[in-house]
């Protein structure tokens, strides 16, 4: 025994001492950063990851963050746009919560990651154009990352070349910079891309001078309208004093400036048009309108940036079809019909009949339509043929955008009904029911199972409970796949019709630029969803057409952001359904009546003013200022 | 048998093992009360969303801010506080900022405070007749800010105010207010929108508030008054 622990402790000695470089091994399933840059290929392949990492808020962005599209993204099907007045869940009451839409350690790591890449750009053996393409590029990546940053957490601190760790944590603590500080660097990095790139027609899914061009465009906007609304809900604290967060309304003047030229760009290239510009009927608008975001690739010259969602499967797919199809089109998915489109949404559509006027959805012939206290049979309710005759006349993006009850879908009429009105004037609502008069039954939801109807019914959180169905960016043409990440639609990040809206906003608010073309813009947009009436330019009017037009892609929580409305708009604020009912007084006829209610089991939400901005993680360890009443 | 003993002895001796906290609880108890410093009575607060009492613990670097909500009448405790000096002030208030101060907390550390409001609510009213519960009142604005908004804010819980209601009828002013002016605001118990909300045979409260237009203003109130329906 004594001997072998001799032994036993003689060999750990020599292994000691033995050799030098043991831990010097270089990892056979990682490469060199020199191989890698030193390489186009790897070069166009760490490229591909700087892209993937992008914030691009699509089909994969959801309050946990971006990409959420791989094992099991089980969220419940909770959109962003169910944090605005645009949508409600089926179930959840969910609102804006602290944690919510966060990016910071992943903003970080890509900046990193690109500044990686601008440090190896010089040495690279590649012809001067490709040089001067990638400099744009990563110029593009940053300047898209810290736009990311910017929105959600005001000023921050700005890495402007790779960090050296020399052994001083304290070194790498760069601190916040100041707000406005932030969105010039933004302007700055939106300007070195512009410069350049070359210019593209929008097919490529990589940056061109025009997809710059979008980027600057849609930050200058928003940096804009934080200086000139900021005075609408200020804060105070540090952050403030240091001016870390907020602008002053003097800062507004240049970025609609850089807006508008950065916008002008784009529309003077001749690249660029709305897809099926002058449709002969309303009819044809909506189905162009419903196309462009089925196939973007198709869009023609609508499309500056498509991200592809090109495969079924982890990183490649998402679960649009899944979460969002009625529940008659659920095809085996056991968790269909979490997007409801609102009432409140619906009643922003413009009727064809009253161009550039408020037209809520008129269900009386008393007309009060803030009367949302439920049926009452003293009231004299319009009947009407149809589930969406009430609709019938409002804008094609209506008809493009949500299912409405009744219409059909995938060759099946979808059933969307709360109720009807027994012929002794009761009503009988949002309860399993069924009556029969004469030898037919009638059923409460329009039909007798949960497999023939898509509303109301609590069964499963499946049904809307607003009256609406949701189809934009739903792929008619396959049945759902019932499995996690199946959906290849691809995301339009920017196209042409948000570029002419951030124009017309820039002038009207500004009162700078060219009023007529920014009157132009707002209309031409109006006249592809068959308006032919044109209507002045005003801001109202701008903002209608955002919400219209931009509805669900992920445009409206910023709009509120940006423009200080959320606190105002969501103060106890309750959102609204439509109830269509069958009223069975008119037996034999079959007329429907509709009741405009709140939103069933739904309740107030209120916005916090500390939410314009997002908490600063991790600030005992970062030593960074904290933002106002965090 | 032995089985079972065996394990009654592991977990024995997992229970026996280490001390659930090397660290004393929080012992320090901070509270007090909020007056008009005009009227030397309490000046009336929201339970949620109202004015706070921001307190900053010395001795750390970048610490974080805790703060401690009112009571609806201007009453505000916490007796979970460690024993240590504090930055101490009332902020995103109803009233004109005031200058943080430090404070040692210990034991029970009693802390008012005087504050001018933005705005005294004169000579409040809220009467029900029939159906309509009718509030008037006049504004006494304490600063030259504009006055964004009045309301009458019902709720069946007795700490009713803008933040916590279940309907209102508000007005949007949006002007520097005449002092002389008389306010009515109504609310008609049978509208379409209020008759299923505010329901006979409960007991609802009724509050008058009027909101400054300042940074992170919080309204003032009136008390609030409670009707049978």
């Amino acid at each position: 025994m004594q001997t072998y622990h001799k032994i036993l402790t003689c060999l750990m000695v020599l292994l000691l001492f033995s050799c030098k470089s043991v831990l010097d091994l270089k990892p056979t399933d990682k490469i060199l950063a020199k191989d890698l840059f030193g390489d186009p290929e790897g070069v166009k392949l760490y490229m591909a990851n700087l892209y993937y990492q992008l914030p691009m808020e699509d089909f994969a962005f959801f309050r946990a963050g971006f990409n959420q599209n791989h094992q099991d993204p089980n969220n419940g099907g909770f959109a962003p746009a169910m944090v605005t007045d645009e949508a409600v869940h089926s179930e959840f009451g969910d609102f804006v919560g602290d944690g919510d839409f966060h990016w910071w350690d992943q903003g970080y790591k890509l900046i990193r990651d690109v500044n990686l890449l601008i440090d190896a750009i010089p040495t690279l053996d590649i012809i001067e154009t490709e040089r001067k393409k990638l400099t744009g590029e990563s110029a593009f990546i940053k300047a898209f990352a810290y736009f990311a940053l910017a929105k959600r957490y005001g000023g921050v601190p700005l890495i402007k070349a790779t960090q050296q760790y020399t052994g001083d944590v304290e070194a790498l603590k760069v601190p916040r910079s100041t707000e406005k500080a932030t969105w010039d660097y933004v302007m700055e990095l939106c300007d070195q891309a512009i410069a350049n790139l070359e210019p593209g027609d929008g097919k490529s899914r990589r940056a061109t001078k025009y997809t710059a061009a979008a980027l600057k465009s849609r930050a200058a906007l928003h940096a804009a309208s934080v200086a000139k609304f900021w005075n609408r809900a200020p804060m105070s604290g540090t952050a403030v004093t240091d001016k870390l967060v907020g602008m002053t309304a003097a800062d507004a003047a240049g970025y609609y400036t850089a807006c508008i030229q950065a916008s002008e760009l784009i529309m003077q290239s001749g690249v660029f048009a709305l897809y099926g510009a002058t449709p002969a009927s309303p009819e044809e608008a909506a189905e162009n309108y419903r196309m462009l975001f089925q196939n973007p690739n198709g869009g023609d010259k609508e499309t500056i940036l498509i991200k592809g969602f090109t495969l079924p499967g982890n990183f490649t797919g998402h679960n649009y079809d899944i979460w969002y199809q009625p529940a008659q089109s659920a095809n085996g998915w056991p968790h269909p019909g979490r997007m409801n489109p609102t009432l409140d949404l619906v009643d922003t559509y413009e009727r064809y009949d009253r161009p550039g006027l408020a037209s809520p959805v008129v269900t009386t012939t008393e007309g009060d339509v803030t009367d949302y206290g439920g049926y009452n049979p003293s009231l004299h309710y319009l009947q009407f043929d149809s589930p969406n005759d009430i609709f019938k006349g409002r804008d094609a993006r209506l008809w493009g955008t949500a299912i409405l009850p009744g219409t059909g879908w995938k060759g099946t009429p979808i059933i969307i009904q709360a109720g009807y009105v027994q012929p002794n004037g009761q009503a009988v609502i949002r309860t399993k029911a069924e009556t029969t008069i004469n030898g037919t039954t009638y059923y409460t939801y329009g039909a007798a199972n949960t497999s023939q109807y898509s509303g109301f019914d609590s069964y499963g959180g499946n049904n809307t409970r607003t009256g609406f169905s949701f189809k934009k960016f739903m792929n008619q043409n396959a049945p759902v796949m019932a499995g996690w990440n199946q959906s290849t639609t691809d995301f339009i990040e920017f196209r042409y019709a948000e570029v002419l809206l951030n124009y017309a906003e820039a002038v009207v608010e500004s009162g700078t630029g060219n009023a007529a073309e920014a009157a132009k813009a707002l209309n031409d947009i109006r006249r592809r969803a068959a308006h032919t009436t044109a209507i002045p330019l005003t801001a109202a009017a701008v903002q209608r057409e955002r919400r219209v037009e931009l509805a669900f892609e992920n445009k409206r929580f910023w709009d509120l952001i940006r423009r200080r409305e959320f606190h105002t708009e969501f103060n106890n604020r309750l959102l609204h359904s439509i109830l269509p009912l069958q009223d069975l007084r008119a037996l034999p006829a079959v007329k429907y009546i509709f009741v405009r209610v709140v939103v069933p089991n739904s309740n107030p939400k209120t916005f916090a003013e500390r939410s314009y901005y997002r908490y600063i993680p991790g600030i005992a360890g970062n030593g960074l200022v904290q933002n106002p009443q965090y | 048998m032995k089985r079972t003993a065996y394990i009654l002895s592991m977990l024995l001796i997992a229970f026996t093992a280490c001390k659930k906290d090397n660290y004393d609880g929080p012992t320090a108890t901070l509270y007090g009360n909020i007056y008009d410093a005009g009227t030397k009575t309490l000046l009336e607060q929201d339970i949620i969303r109202g004015s706070v009492v921001e307190i900053k613990e010395h001795g750390w670097e970048n610490v974080q801010p805790q703060w401690l909500i009112f009571k609806v009448d201007g009453a505000y405790e916490n007796s979970l506080l460690f024993e240590n000096s504090y930055s101490v002030a009332p902020v995103r208030g109803n009233f004109i900022p005031v200058e943080p101060q430090d404070v040692r907390i210990a034991g029970r550390t009693q802390l008012d405070f005087s504050v001018t409001p933005y705005i005294r609510i004169v000579n409040p009213s809220i009467t029900r007749n029939g159906n309509i519960v009718t509030a008037t009142f006049s504004l006494q604005q304490q600063v030259t800010n504009n006055v964004r908004k009045i309301g009458l804010y019902a709720h069946s819980d007795f700490r009713v105010g803008e933040p916590l209601r279940l309907t209102a009828a508000e007005q949007e002013i949006n002007a520097v207010t005449d002092p002389a002016h008389v306010y009515t605001l109504t609310i008609d118990l049978q509208a379409p929108n209020i008759r299923d909300i505010l329901k006979p045979g409960k007991t609802y409260y009724f509050r008058i508030g009027a909101l400054i237009d300042a940074t992170e203003s919080k309204p003032n109130y009136a008390k609030a008054v409670a009707f049978d329906l």
